[in-house]
């Protein structure tokens, strides 16, 4: 099984350590990866804006770089929602549909590929799941709140055999964080309010670190955060599972 | 002004903001409750978008149906293109019978044809006879919700409104005994009306009949205290059958209020001896909508609310900010089909994060409806110079890994210029209540490279 | 007629052949209308307690009668200041008020009480189905400043899907489900018991 990594635009350029954190732990579970490096992006800043038909370019990119995998797996749910969803843009040729089939979030990828839940990693933290939108109801991560099904979480199942670590639960599980991509800064105010208050929530449960499958979301956390010197850190959830002493 | 200048205005008073996402937020949790009570809530869903699916693909013959079922029955059945058709109708109606003073309950069709002030400047009364109604009546404001239409009152304001218009003594705003003196007061004008106008919950085709859902009662207390009762409805409003109601009544009032169903559910099916009944069809740019295929299904929203109660945007912005007779999610699907320019910011007023669409009762897909009227208006509604010309420049660096590389190997390209093409002119807005993230050092990138240099 | 209106090509037409030509034009594909699986909803529960506990939970009052003789003194203890009551229930004799189809509905301006009778209940909701056949008057339950109502403990069914099988081949012209006293929360969202219709809503299972 060759497995291409995808390493959305933003975390190559400002998180490479949540890159290599998800390297790192797909290689400690035997996985074959490959990181083709003409990686752009998959064009959901695009296609969140409006211009979507701007972003065909950035997609076919996407598709040349991987079609040779037999798995495409990254560290943003909401990036591999975008190929999931949105590459019905480009002519739906094998590769493209392939691709749209086999684009995995890290999780996902390895509760449902990879059929793993111990990974033995160790964390001793207390730790607030930030569900991403994107993740949960894209991608049925998890049953989301408003749903009448049973519940389940595949960040949650891989987070519960980590060591030491104590899963603080949340007055709302899955509220949005007010990320939203552009979002953020045409619906500043917003935005900016609905991140507080997700904080808030991990700050009333006693949250040491926030993590989550979508580091999008963390980024405009972290930002809140360290704005307002808030005695919370946020890491990937790859980062917590990479971790062992 | 777009919808995030009013959410900003509205985010200037945080204990306001507070206190309204609370509030909705217990209704959501309230629903919640409610439809876990529920066994097979989500086939319910399914079954309520499968009957309005069919709805829509035979809408024409159902209309058929109902209007000679209704015909049949004694009801005079009305049609109308426009909203100015609908009123003009509606008036003609209450001229024939000679009626000046007019209940009205809820009705969601009657907002959006603004038939108030077209009967007030023809000297006709119209009381609206729902509290919440009643209540943004007398402030002269639109309902900021369609279920809750006060909801951005405080009970403070409506004791001074009501010390004002009805003559009310100083309470702080005691909810019980606001809602006795509007019982009282709206008791005198159900009593004195000549005619009633309410909306339609749901038009039945295969018996002519259509029903109405309320709490407090008013629109009964209106429709048989006078000798004139119009119903309006949107086309969209049939159903095929009585027994599909079985599954509309069941989702309806626990979506909205997580009530397990409105304290009444009238039928009508035909006037009382020596009473008048009227129905009003009416389009209004309904079927424009149906003949849009992506946004055709925004026709079977029931108008329970619960996208509203389930926004994190609606619910830290308020009602108003969306400035369009429907607000919250669904409202930003269907109002820019009415009109796209007015309406442009509505489709953006989201994250995507699909909330709405896994709360709705019927299934529509709002968050992905919302991603397409967003692919539109940036084609069919003059965009920034600025924000359209980075966005286009972006895509082509996108395109081209050695262009891109270029861009972004020095992650100070994204800090500084990422934040700048999304914010066009206002050149710092990430920054204003946000720290930007710490540069690292290096892209991911350069340290794969280093890696397999070194190993 | 084509023009263009906010942008947005909108065609100009004039009521119902219009509007029926435009549907018939725009309308999709035909899509069936789906079975509804009843098997699905049916769930093994104890209807009378479930039902008085929707009841309850709806802000109704919900009262076991062991005898229908008691009807009279029962009523009497629950609303002992009622002076203009409305009886149309044949079991007791409380009226005070008389009316037929020909009584102007206005004058039911200050009854005080009503006592009619309803067809059955629906226990996932607490509702009950009253008509026309019940009541002469159609204002007379919203009217009435308190409403009691007779329901035979037989006459329970589960579920809404149910209840429309229930009313399918009656007489249509007046009828509704009727769920607690009438109430509002529309003041900062405060509930509030007596809004428009009834203050209080008694059901009497006899």
């Amino acid at each position: 099984m060759k497995v291409g990594l995808f390493i959305p635009c933003y975390i190559n350029q400002l998180y490479p350590k949540v890159g290599i954190a998800t390297l790192e732990l797909l290689e400690k579970l035997g996985v074959d990866v490959y990181y083709p490096t003409n990686q752009t992006c998959c064009g959901q800043p695009l296609g969140n804006s409006g211009y979507e038909s701007d972003a065909k370019g950035a997609c076919a990119v996407f598709v040349k770089n991987f079609k040779e995998y037999d798995y495409v797996v990254g560290p943003s749910g909401s990036c591999v929602y975008h190929v999931n969803q949105h590459f019905d843009i480009l002519p739906q040729t094998e590769d493209v549909k392939k691709i749209r089939k086999n684009t995995y979030e890290l999780c996902d990828f390895i509760v449902n590929v990879l059929d793993k839940k111990v990974i033995g990693a160790s964390f001793p933290f207390k730790v607030g799941l930030h569900k991403s939108c994107h993740g949960l109801r894209g991608l049925k991560l998890g049953s989301c709140s408003e749903r009448m099904v049973p519940y389940y979480s595949t960040e949650e199942l891989l987070l519960k055999e980590v060591k030491g670590i104590e899963l603080m639960s949340l007055n709302r599980k899955d509220e949005c964080c007010g990320f939203g991509g552009t979002f953020s800064v045409f619906e500043e105010a917003i935005s900016v309010k609905m991140g507080k208050d997700r904080i808030q929530d991990h700050l009333d449960n006693g949250v040491e670190v926030i993590t989550g499958a979508d580091h999008s979301c963390l980024m405009h956390l972290e930002g809140l955060l360290n704005r307002n010197n808030q005695p919370i850190k946020v890491m990937h959830i790859a980062e917590i599972l990479n971790n062992s002493i | 002004m777009s919808h995030s200048d009013k959410a900003e205005i509205f985010n200037k008073n945080e204990a306001k903001v507070n206190w309204h996402d609370k509030a909705l937020w217990f209704v959501r949790e309230k629903r919640d409750t409610a439809a876990h009570k529920v066994k097979g809530w989500e086939y319910l869903r399914e079954l309520a978008s499968g009957i309005k699916a069919n709805v829509l693909s035979n809408l024409d013959e159902y209309l058929i149906e109902f209007e000679a079922n209704a015909q049949k029955n004694g009801i005079k059945v009305h049609w109308a293109s426009t909203a100015e058709e609908h009123n003009k109708i509606v008036h003609s109606i209450l001229s024939e019978t000679n009626a000046k003073k007019v209940v009205k309950s809820k009705s969601m069709l009657t907002e959006e044809c603004h038939l108030n002030p077209y009967l007030e400047n023809k000297g006709i009364e119209v009381i609206d006879t729902d509290l919440g109604e009643r209540i943004v009546q007398l402030a002269k404001e639109a309902p900021s919700h369609i279920v809750l239409p006060a909801i951005h009152k405080t009970k403070e304001e409506v004791d001074e409104l009501f010390q004002k218009h009805l003559g009310t003594k100083p309470s702080k705003g005691n909810p019980e005994y606001l809602t006795n003196e509007a019982r009282k007061h709206l008791r005198d004008k159900f009593l004195k009306a000549d005619a009633a106008i309410t909306g339609v919950n749901f038009a039945i085709a295969e018996t002519g009949g259509f029903v109405v859902c309320t709490n407090e009662g008013n629109a009964d207390m209106g429709a048989h205290l006078t000798k004139v009762h119009i119903a309006c409805m949107g086309i969209e409003k049939i159903i095929p059958k009585e027994s599909h109601l079985g599954v509309f009544l069941r989702l309806l009032a626990r979506s909205a209020t997580g009530q397990p169903i409105t304290t009444y559910s009238s039928h009508f099916n035909k006037p009382a001896s020596g009473t008048e009944m009227h129905i009003v069809i009416v389009d209004n740019g309904r079927t424009e909508q149906l003949s849009r295929e992506d946004f055709r299904s925004s026709l079977h929203c029931i108008r329970c609310g619960a996208c509203m109660n389930t926004c994190p945007i609606y619910r830290r912005s308020g009602g108003h900010s969306y400035n369009a007779t429907i607000p919250g999610p669904i409202g930003s699907i269907l109002s820019p089909g009415k009109d796209l320019t007015k309406h442009s910011s509505l489709p953006f007023a989201s994250t995507l994060c699909g909330s709405c669409t896994n709360v709705c009762p019927v299934k529509i897909n709002i968050h992905e409806q919302l991603y397409k009227w967003r692919q539109i208006i940036v084609k069919d509604v003059k965009q920034p110079f600025i924000k359209k010309t980075t966005l286009k420049i972006v895509g082509k660096v996108l395109a081209q890994p050695k262009l891109y590389a270029i861009f972004g190997k020095s992650a100070r390209w994204l800090i500084t210029y990422a934040p700048r093409f999304m914010v066009y002119s206002r050149l710092n807005t990430w920054g204003k209540s946000r720290e930007l993230p710490k540069i690292e050092n290096g892209n991911f990138d350069q340290w794969y490279k280093n890696r397999n240099k070194n190993g | 007629m084509v023009t263009l209106i906010n942008g947005i090509k909108t065609e100009i037409k004039m009521g119902r052949e219009s509007i029926l030509n435009s549907i018939k034009r725009h309308k999709p594909a035909l899509v069936l209308v789906p079975e509804i699986n009843l098997n699905l909803f049916s769930e093994d529960i104890d209807l009378l307690e479930t039902f008085k506990h929707n009841v309850e939970l709806v802000g109704g009052n919900i009262k076991d009668l062991e005898h229908l003789n008691d009807l009279n003194s029962v009523i009497k203890k629950l609303y002992p200041k009622a002076e203009r009551i409305v009886d149309e229930v044949s079991a007791s004799n409380l009226g005070t008020v008389l009316i037929t189809k020909e009584t102007d509905p206005h004058t039911l301006e200050n009854v005080d009480l009503a006592i009619i009778k309803a067809e059955f209940g629906i226990v996932e909701n607490g509702s009950v189905w009253i008509s026309e056949d019940q009541f002469p008057i159609r204002v007379l339950p919203f009217i009435t400043n308190d409403l009691v109502i007779i329901l035979s403990k037989k006459d329970l069914c589960l579920h809404m899907h149910d209840a429309y099988k229930i009313i399918s081949d009656r007489k249509r012209t007046f009828g509704l489900f009727i769920s607690g006293p009438s109430k509002t929360a529309d003041i900062e969202q405060c509930l509030v018991i007596g809004a428009q219709g009834a203050m209080s809503l008694t059901i009497l299972l006899v």
